[in-house]
C-alpha cells in the first residue's frame, strides 16, 4: 500500500502545484500588452516547445499503451489464452513508472508555461479555468483507475462467475447505457455540438462503458471494465487538453477583445478540437503499439533462449499489428483535420501545404512513407516464419515496386529549389517538364491510396500464409451472411451518399459555370461503379467465390481510385479546380469500403481452413526486429513534426487572429531548427523509456539464488 | 542485452542524424526562418516582399515559373490559360469589368477591387475563396495593399503609383471598405453583411429594407466602434431614443413585452422582438412600466459568434454612413 502510495504522491504533487498556478495567474479577460519572462537567458519558445514535445510524447505513451494493453487482455480473456493476458500485463507494468515521468513533465511545462508567457497563460486559464479543474481532477481518475488495474489483475483474475442477479444488474446496466449512448448519439440530449464531438464522446465514452458493464460477470471482466474506465480516463483527458491547443488555433465563444462572450462550452468546442483529437487518438494508439513493439524487438535482440525469442516475436507482431490497424486510417484522420485546418482559415490551410510548411510536409511525407514501407517489410519477414507462405513470395516484388514508386511521387516536390544554372539547364523553368505533375495533388493522392491498399494486401498474404485454401462461406451458416452483408451495406452507403450529393450538386455550388457539371456526374458514376462492385462482391462472396469477391472489390478500388482519379483529377483541375477536393473525398471513401469489405469477406474465407504448418514464432531475422525499432523512432519523430507544422500554422499568433505573439521569437523556424529540438526531444525520450524498461524489468526481475541463500545464513 | 541496448541506440543516433541531415539540406535549399516583414514603401519592392512574405499571397497564387501554389489563378505568364501576366492581365479585366457594370475601370481599380472584394469578378474555373487579406490573421494594412498592387503592376505592366495614391471613385469605395475593416480589427465587410442578413435584418432597417423593430441602422457608422461593439455585446448599454423596452400587464393578467410603437390617447402598440405588433386599448391595461436596462434585442447573440463572425458584422456595420431615417 505503502508503495502504491509513494507511486501517487508525485503526480498529485504536479497535479497539485499545477493548480495553483491556474488559480494565482490572474485572468486576463481583456487582451493587454503581452509580457515574455526567460529562464537563464533560454530562448523561452524553444525551451517550452521541448518541453510540450516530450511531455507529449509520454503522454502519448500512457495514453496509447492502457488502449493497446486493454485490447490485448481483452483478445487473452474473450480467446482463453494466458499469453495475452501475461503481454497486456507486461505492458502495464511499464505504465505505473512512465504514468509519474508524465505528470512530472506535465509540471514542468506547466511551470515553464505559467513562469515565461505569463500573459497569455493568465488569459487562457481565464478562458479554461474550469476545464483546468476538471483536468487536475480527471488525473485523479486515471491514476486510481492506472493502480488498480495494474495493483488488482492477479486480484481480479479469477473467472469464477458472480451471482446470476449481480450478472443481470451489470448487464441491464450495460443496456441502460448503451440506449443512452445511442440516444445521445442521435442528438437526443446533451449539449448543443458538432457531430464529430459528439460521435467522439458517443463512441469513445459511452458505448465502451456499456459494453464494459454489459460484460461484467466475474472478477476478470471487472477487470476489464476498470482498463476501460482507465482509457476513458485518459481520452477525456485529452480531448479537454486539445480544446485548449484547437482554441489556440480557432478560437469561439469570444469577442475581438478576447472576452468570453460565449459560454465555456463554446470555446471547449471549437472548431479544431476534436479533429484534433480524432487525429491524435488513432495516433497514440499506432504510437502505444510500436513502443511495445520496440521493448519486444529489444528484448528479441537480446534473448538468449528459443522460447525468449518466440515469446518477444509474438509480442512483436501484435504490437505491430495494433499499430498497423491504426495506422491505415491514420491518413484519413490526418485529411480530415487538414479540411478542417482550412475551413477555419484559408490562411492557416495554405499555409500548410503551400507556403512555410510546403517542405515540411515533404519531410512528413517521407516519414509517413518509410512507415508503410517498414510495415511492410516487417510482414514480409513475418511471412518467413510462416509454413507455406513461400507462395506468396512472388507478390512481394511488385507490391515493393508499387511502394517505392508511390514513396517517390509523393515526396516529389511541384517545383525544386534550383540554383541559377539550373534553371537555365532547365529551358528557364523551376517546374521539371514531366516531374511538375508528380508534384500535384491528384498524383499525390492516387499514390497515397495505392500504399494504403498495398499494405492492406501484404496482409491479406500473411493472413493466407499457412491456410491451403479457401474454404466455403455459405457452409459457415448465419453468421457470415450477416457479417458481410453488413459491411457491403455499409460500403455502399458510405460511397452511396457521396455518389447522390454529387450527382445532385448544383456547379455554382463551388463557383463553377454550369457547363461543367460533366466533371461531377462524371465523378458520381464512378462511384455507382464502385456501389455495383460492393453488391457483386457480396453476392459472389455469400456464394463461395470470395477469392473473386475480394479480387473484384479490389481491383475495381485500385482502377477507380489510383488510375482513373489520378488521372482525372488532373482534368478536374484543369477545367473544375474546385471539385478536386470532392475527388479526394471520394478516393478516401471508396478506400475505406474496400477496407471494410474485404476484410469482412477475408475474416470468413480462411476460418478453420487447414493449415500447412504452425507458425514459427522466434524464426525471425534479427534485422526485422530492427525494422520494428526504426518504425518506432519514425513514428516519434512523424510526431514531433506534425506538432511544429500545427503549432507553427498559427504564425505570429499565440491565439490565432486573437492574441499577436509580440516576442523576439515570432517568427516561423526553418526546418533544420525543427529537426534539432524533434531530435533533441526523441532522443530524450528514448533514453527515458530504455530507462523506464529498465526500472520495470527490476520490479519482475527474481532474486539471485546464491544472494538468497547468504541472506538465509546470515539470519 | 545490454549490447543490444548500445546497438538500438546507435541505430537511433542514425536515423537521427539523418533527420538532421534532411532537415538541414533542406532548409539550405529553401531558406530558414520565416518571418513577417517590417514596414513597407509603396513600390514594386515593397509589393514583393509582401507578396512572398507578409501577406501570403504565394500560398494560393504562382507567380509564372515562381512557387508552386496553383490552388488560385496563376499571376505570371504562364501557359495557355494565363497567357499575359497580371499586369497586362488587368488591363483586359479592367474593360470588362467597366462593360459589367457600366463604370470606368481603371487598371488600378480592377486591381484594388481583386483584393478588396475579390469575389466581384472569378476568374474561370476558380472558386471564391480568397482570404481577405486586410483581415486577421494576414491584416495588410492599406499601404501594404497599396505596395502589393504596384508589384502586381509591374508583372506586365505600368506601375502607376498616382492613381494608387490619388486614387478614383471606384478604388476610393474600396480603401474606405479597407479602413473601415481595419479599425474593426480587420474584419470582412462582406461575410458581416451575410451576416447582417441573416440573423439581424428582421429587426433592423438598412436603407429602407428590413425589419423595423430595432433602430434604423443605416448610419450606424457615425456613432463609432465602441458603441457598435457594446450594442452587440450588451445590447441593453445604451438604448436608442424610442426603442425603450415596456412591460403591458393587461386585466387579465398576461404581461407582453416589446417596443411602444404607437402611443395615442386610446390605444398603445407594443412590437415584440418576433415584429408582432400587439394593440392594447388602453382601458385593457392594467399596468405599463419601462423596464429600464434591458432590451428585445437577444442578448445572447454572442453565444455562437466567433471572433470572425464579430469582426465581419463590425467591418460592416463601419461601412453604414448613409441618411438615418428619423423616427
Amino acid at each position: 500500500m505503502k508503495q502504491v502510495l509513494n507511486r501517487i504522491s508525485k503526480p498529485g504533487a504536479m497535479l497539485a502545484l499545477f493548480a495553483l498556478l491556474v488559480v494565482v495567474a490572474l485572468p486576463a479577460f481583456a487582451l493587454e500588452p503581452n509580457e515574455y519572462r526567460q529562464f537563464m537567458g533560454i530562448d523561452s519558445r524553444k525551451l517550452v516547445w521541448f518541453l510540450a514535445q516530450l511531455h507529449l510524447f509520454f503522454g502519448a505513451f500512457v495514453l496509447g499503451v492502457p488502449l493497446f494493453a486493454v485490447i490485448v487482455e481483452i483478445v487473452g480473456w474473450r480467446g482463453g489464452d494466458a499469453k495475452f493476458d501475461k503481454l497486456a500485463y507486461e505492458f502495464t507494468s511499464l505504465l505505473s513508472v512512465a504514468y509519474a515521468t508524465t505528470a512530472a513533465l506535465g509540471g514542468l511545462l506547466a511551470f515553464a508555461l505559467f513562469t515565461l508567457y505569463p500573459t497569455f497563460m493568465g488569459y487562457m486559464a481565464g478562458i479554461f479555468k474550469d476545464v483546468m479543474f476538471m483536468y487536475a481532477l480527471l488525473f485523479f481518475v486515471e491514476t486510481f483507475c492506472l493502480y488498480l488495474y495494474y495493483y488488482g489483475w492477479n486480484w481480479m483474475k479469477s473467472t469464477k462467475p458472480f451471482s446470476n442477479s449481480t450478472q443481470l444488474i451489470f448487464k441491464g446496466l450495460g443496456i441502460a447505457v448503451l440506449i443512452v449512448a445511442a440516444i445521445f448519439f442521435f442528438g437526443g440530449f446533451g449539449l448543443e455540438m458538432r457531430g464529430d464531438t459528439r460521435s467522439f464522446m458517443a463512441v469513445l465514452y459511452l458505448l465502451p462503458f456499456g459494453i464494459g458493464l454489459f460484460l461484467i460477470r466475474n472478477p476478470k471482466s471487472s477487470h476489464v471494465m476498470i482498463g476501460i474506465m482507465l482509457n476513458i480516463a485518459g481520452v477525456a483527458l485529452m480531448q479537454l487538453s486539445n480544446s485548449w491547443a484547437g482554441f489556440m488555433m480557432s478560437p469561439a465563444g469570444v469577442d475581438e477583445d478576447g472576452a468570453l462572450t460565449g459560454s465555456l462550452w463554446t470555446a471547449f468546442e471549437n472548431i479544431l478540437a476534436t479533429p484534433v483529437a480524432i487525429h491524435r487518438m488513432l495516433g497514440n494508439l499506432a504510437f502505444g503499439g510500436l513502443v511495445a513493439g520496440a521493448y519486444a524487438a529489444v528484448k528479441f535482440i537480446g534473448a538468449r533462449t528459443p522460447e525468449e525469442k518466440a515469446h518477444y516475436d509474438w509480442m512483436g507482431y501484435i504490437s505491430n499489428f495494433v499499430a498497423l490497424c491504426a495506422l491505415i486510417p491514420l491518413p484519413f484522420a490526418g485529411y480530415y483535420l487538414g479540411r478542417e485546418v482550412y475551413s477555419q482559415s484559408a490562411v492557416m490551410g495554405n499555409n500548410m501545404m503551400g507556403g512555410d510548411f510546403s517542405w515540411t510536409f515533404i519531410m512528413q511525407a517521407i516519414l509517413v512513407g518509410s512507415l508503410f514501407i517498414i510495415s511492410n517489410y516487417y510482414l514480409w519477414s513475418g511471412m518467413t516464419r510462416i509454413p507455406g507462405a513461400e507462395r506468396y513470395y512472388k507478390f512481394i516484388k511488385w507490391i515493393l515496386g508499387a511502394l517505392i514508386i508511390s514513396f517517390a511521387v509523393w515526396l516529389t516536390p511541384h517545383n525544386l529549389p534550383l540554383t541559377a544554372l539550373e534553371v537555365g539547364e532547365m529551358g528557364g523553368s523551376q517546374y521539371h517538364p514531366t516531374l511538375k505533375f508528380l508534384g500535384l495533388m491528384p498524383a499525390k493522392n492516387a499514390v497515397v491510396n495505392l500504399i494504403i491498399l498495398s499494405t492492406f494486401f501484404s496482409f491479406l498474404l500473411y493472413r493466407r500464409g499457412n491456410k491451403t485454401d479457401a474454404v466455403s462461406i455459405s457452409a459457415q451458416g448465419r453468421t457470415p451472411v450477416i457479417v458481410i452483408s453488413l459491411a457491403g451495406l455499409v460500403a455502399v452507403a458510405i460511397v452511396g451518399q457521396y455518389a447522390l450529393s454529387l450527382l445532385t450538386m448544383s456547379p455554382a455550388d463551388l463557383d463553377l459555370p454550369a457547363d461543367r457539371a460533366q466533371y461531377f456526374s462524371t465523378l458520381g458514376y464512378l462511384l455507382v461503379v464502385e456501389c455495383i462492385a460492393a453488391v457483386v462482391a457480396v453476392v459472389l462472396a455469400l456464394k463461395d467465390h470470395g477469392k473473386l469477391a475480394q479480387g473484384l472489390y479490389l481491383g475495381v478500388t485500385a482502377f477507380n481510385v489510383v488510375l482513373f482519379l489520378g488521372v482525372y483529377g488532373f482534368v478536374v483541375m484543369e477545367k473544375a479546380s474546385p471539385l478536386l477536393r470532392n475527388v479526394a473525398v471520394s478516393q478516401f471513401l471508396q478506400l475505406i469500403s474496400c477496407l471494410i469489405l474485404v476484410t469482412a469477406i477475408d475474416m470468413y474465407l480462411f476460418k478453420g481452413a487447414k493449415e500447412i504448418g504452425k507458425l514459427q514464432w522466434g524464426k525471425m531475422t534479427v534485422r526485422s526486429q530492427y525494422a520494428l525499432l526504426l518504425l518506432t523512432f519514425v513514428i516519434t519523430m512523424n510526431m514531433g513534426l506534425m506538432g511544429f507544422i500545427r503549432s507553427g500554422l498559427r504564425g505570429d499568433w499565440h491565439i490565432f487572429g486573437l492574441m499577436r505573439d509580440t516576442s523576439i521569437w515570432s517568427y516561423t523556424p526553418s526546418n533544420y531548427t525543427m529537426t534539432e529540438i524533434v531530435s533533441l526531444a526523441v532522443l530524450v525520450f528514448m533514453v527515458a523509456v530504455a530507462f523506464m524498461f529498465w526500472l520495470g524489468s527490476l520490479a519482475t526481475r527474481k532474486p539471485d539464488s546464491s544472494e538468497s541463500l547468504k541472506g538465509e545464513s546470515d539470519v | 542485452m545490454s549490447n543490444a541496448v548500445v546497438k538500438v541506440f546507435i541505430v537511433l543516433l542514425i536515423v537521427l542524424g539523418t533527420f538532421l541531415w534532411v532537415g538541414s539540406t533542406i532548409t539550405a535549399m529553401t531558406g530558414g526562418e520565416k518571418k513577417a516583414g517590417g514596414v513597407v514603401e509603396v513600390s514594386p519592392e515593397g509589393g514583393e516582399q509582401i507578396f512572398w512574405g507578409k501577406g501570403r499571397c504565394f500560398t494560393c497564387h504562382s507567380m509564372g515559373d515562381q512557387g508552386s501554389a496553383v490552388r488560385c489563378p496563376n499571376l505570371g505568364q504562364f501557359g495557355e490559360k494565363f497567357a499575359l501576366p497580371i499586369g497586362a492581365r488587368a488591363a483586359e479585366r479592367a474593360r470588362e469589368r467597366s462593360e459589367e457594370t457600366g463604370l470606368h475601370y481603371t487598371v488600378t481599380d480592377y486591381l484594388v477591387e481583386s483584393l478588396a472584394k475579390p469575389d466581384a469578378y472569378l476568374v474561370d474555373g476558380f472558386k471564391n475563396e480568397m482570404a481577405i487579406v486586410f483581415a486577421p490573421p494576414i491584416s495588410l494594412n492599406l499601404d501594404e495593399i497599396k505596395a502589393a498592387i504596384s508589384y502586381l503592376q509591374s508583372q506586365g505592366g505600368e506601375v502607376d503609383l498616382e492613381a494608387i495614391n490619388n486614387p478614383s471613385d471606384i478604388a476610393s469605395t474600396y480603401y474606405e471598405r479597407i479602413e473601415a475593416a481595419s479599425a474593426a480589427g480587420g474584419g470582412d465587410p462582406g461575410a458581416g453583411e451575410e451576416m447582417f442578413t441573416d440573423n439581424c435584418s428582421d429587426c433592423h432597417q438598412l436603407n429602407g429594407e428590413g425589419g423595423e423593430v430595432g433602430p434604423d441602422l443605416s448610419a450606424i457608422a457615425s456613432k463609432g466602434l465602441k458603441f457598435i461593439s457594446e450594442s452587440i455585446l450588451v445590447p441593453a448599454k445604451k438604448i436608442t431614443e424610442g426603442y425603450e423596452t415596456f412591460t403591458v400587464v393587461d386585466k387579465e393578467g398576461l404581461k407582453t413585452i416589446g417596443i411602444k410603437t404607437r402611443d395615442t390617447a386610446t390605444e398603445v402598440d407594443i412590437t415584440t422582438d418576433t415584429g408582432e405588433v400587439i394593440t392594447f386599448t388602453r382601458s385593457d391595461i392594467e399596468e405599463i412600466t419601462e423596464d429600464e436596462g434591458s432590451s428585445v434585442m437577444p442578448d445572447d447573440l454572442t453565444e455562437a459568434l466567433t471572433v470572425k463572425d464579430f469582426q465581419d458584422i463590425q467591418a460592416f456595420l463601419m461601412l453604414q454612413k448613409g441618411e438615418e431615417d428619423e423616427q
